[in-house]
């Protein structure tokens, strides 16, 4: 009972994570067509400016300064996000290929800056002590930073739910997922539901990098590979344009991986494929798919 | 007509010097390491070209092709390295068994179009690199390597000196990969291809199935991606799971689009160039020629990747056709001038 308690969990702060990268990824498709490969380099800046935030700005890592990493993170991936929108994909309006295409480009060349400056070696991210620490729940013992994953990506979840549900711009993201063109017709400014879309989607992404560096134990160049591969898979499987898709998706993902990976080394990405394939084939447009451009 | 009237015999003439150049004494291409570096790279121009029957002329945006190609280095290795399977015997088996794998995978991925569709064939090639790297089975040695058994490939392919023989065998696959190419491009097969690409609704209309032809183009490539493979396997000497990884995909992608989709020299001389340019840049970061830059020009430039990725940048953005859709544009104006 322990054990299945510790791997649930973890699994859940697994899929935490994937939802962090998933969230963006989902909204951005969802809402102009754009498969964006770039998400990783979203990622990975994130995780360099939170590194550089807990080391160089403040090197004596408590709580506070934690979390202040990860709102630079958000905050200097969604500034990224924003100037790759503004600079790259706005000048490729309607060439939904080449905007993919691009942002294969973007990602090459953020991961050889960032490897050319700071070098391809794993750096390790400094964490407040408590985050070492474990719990006990019954007779489980479950260390704390699963935690951590669950509530931030919660309180980002409830974020961008409600920007959706309760502001204007919310209303036009979700309008122009649903029909985009239709949106535009009435007369309505789509471009600056992309911007929004593109940095909201950034934070996210850039919020995770901080906390993916805690997870897999330090920040490099090359970090975002598998995470952009299970972004995706999150994205296909919770269906294109649905936030809460996009979360149970992750959940289910991070579970199952868990389990499949404690019972054969290895098993949980060969698992994960299996999930993707059964949802395509039983439902093209995924769990809670709204968009099928 | 667009084709330059000579552009045939400058293409069997540049062939034919490049198959000689190893023999005529001393030029760059006698020395071994250069010869290897072109074999490699003689392989990724016909890998693009393969890649290109699906993305541009089927209009697949594919990102699981690697999967193919690491399945022909990776069947052929382990049937001759553990079960000690004839060398040819060997090649065919791992073509066939690919073109199984690429039936059933493609019939799956082939329920969804588009972007999904690209995402669902990276899942997977995710899931081969998986299986390679992680070795279940216990029959790829997961991130050793599988290096080829070397007493059981043509003993002509062995050693140093033997490296101009590696570097025409990888001509010889690309030409052979050239002509089937253009063969199946110039068939009625090809000419259904095209129009799956440029207008589905049309072709389904006319009463074929577009998925069925779809799932051809799809085998195809993959087909000849896995014979490539096993010509990769005796010129780089064994498997690694690099040759699944999704770079790899996302490399024959690049090189198509820097040497231009759909005009069959374009993929070849993007894979060429791309293959050369990453082994090269590496070496000239290394030199002295960035030694004065500051640090953060400095370090950047001395990632091949940061070049290749500009380069794809501006060509994506500003010149959508690469190198040979640039030479086509200007020679559609030359033809023009005079009207």
């Amino acid at each position: 009972m322990s054990t299945f308690l510790l791997i649930l969990i973890t699994g859940v702060g697994l899929g935490a994570l994937y939802f962090l990268v998933a969230s963006g990824l989902s909204l951005i498709y969802g809402l102009m067509g754009v498969l964006n490969f770039a998400h990783g380099s979203f990622l990975t800046i994130g995780a360099f400016t939170g590194l550089w935030v807990s080391t160089k700005v403040f090197p004596n890592p408590t709580t506070w300064t934690f979390i202040a990493a990860m709102i630079a993170g958000g905050i200097a991936a969604g500034l990224f996000a924003l100037l790759m929108e503004q600079l790259v994909i706005n000048r490729l309006y309607n060439r939904h290929i080449d905007q993919a295409l691009v942002t294969v480009g973007v990602a090459l060349v953020v991961a050889a800056v960032l490897g050319g400056w700071f070098g391809n070696d794993l750096r390790l991210l400094p964490t407040p002590l408590w985050f070492m620490k474990a719990i006990s729940i019954g007779d489980a013992i479950i260390p704390i930073d699963r935690f951590v994953y669950i509530a931030v990506a919660a309180i980002l979840l409830i974020a961008m739910l409600s920007i959706l549900k309760f502001t204007r711009i919310g209303l036009i993201i979700r309008a122009g997922v649903e029909n985009r063109s239709m949106v535009s017709a009435l007369g309505i400014n789509v471009r600056l539901a992309f911007s929004t879309v593109f940095f909201i989607g950034g934070f996210a992404a850039g919020v995770g990098g901080v906390l993916i560096s805690v997870f897999s134990y330090g920040v490099s160049p090359g970090m975002a590979g598998s995470w952009l591969i299970y972004g995706f898979i999150v994205v296909v499987v919770g269906g294109m344009g649905s936030l809460t898709g996009s979360a149970i998706a992750a959940m289910l993902i991070g579970v199952t991986n868990q389990f499949a990976n404690y019972y054969v080394t290895g098993l949980g990405d060969f698992v994960v494929v299996f999930i993707l394939a059964a949802v395509l084939l039983t439902k093209p447009t995924g769990l809670l798919g709204k968009v099928s451009h | 007509m667009l084709r330059w009237k000579y552009s045939r015999p400058l293409l069997t003439a540049v062939t034919a010097i490049f198959a000689l150049l190893p023999f005529l004494g001393n030029n760059p291409v006698s020395n071994p390491g250069l010869q290897q570096t072109m074999a490699v790279a003689f392989l990724y121009g016909a890998l693009a070209l393969t890649y290109d029957l699906l993305f541009g002329f089927t209009g697949l945006l594919s990102f699981g092709h690697a999967l193919y190609f690491a399945s022909g280095i990776y069947v052929t290795a382990i049937l001759i390295n553990t079960y000690n399977w004839n060398f040819y015997l060997a090649i065919l088996a791992a073509i066939i068994f690919t073109s199984i794998l690429a039936a059933l995978t493609g019939a799956a991925s082939l329920r969804t179009t588009g972007i999904t569709f690209a995402m669902v064939t990276l899942a997977f090639g995710q899931a081969g690199h998986v299986i390679i790297s992680r070795d279940f089975g216990g029959l790829t040695h997961g991130d050793n390597g599988l290096p080829i058994n070397a007493d059981r490939i043509p003993s002509i392919f062995i050693g140093v000196v033997n490296t101009k023989f590696l570097y025409l065998l990888a001509l010889g696959i690309l030409v052979f990969i050239y002509l089937t190419a253009w063969w199946i491009t110039e068939s009625s097969a090809g000419r259904v291809f095209a129009a799956l690409r440029d207008n589905e609704q049309r072709v389904s209309v006319l009463g074929l199935n577009p998925n069925r032809f779809k799932l051809l183009s799809f085998v195809l490539s993959a087909a000849l991606a896995a014979f490539i493979g096993a010509g990769m396997l005796v010129v780089s000497g064994g498997g690694s799971p690099r040759f699944a990884s999704a770079d790899t995909t996302i490399a024959l992608l690049l090189m198509v689009i820097l040497g231009g989709p759909v005009t069959r020299w374009g993929a070849v001389l993007g894979g060429i160039l791309y293959s050369v340019l990453g082994t090269r840049l590496n070496a000239l970061s290394q030199g002295s020629a960035f030694e004065s830059l500051p640090k953060f020009i400095k370090g950047p430039l001395s990632e091949p990747a940061f070049t290749l990725g500009m380069i794809f940048i501006l060509i994506v953005m500003f010149a959508p056709g690469g190198i040979s859709g640039a030479y086509y544009r200007a020679r559609f104006k030359y033809l023009n001038k005079g009207k």
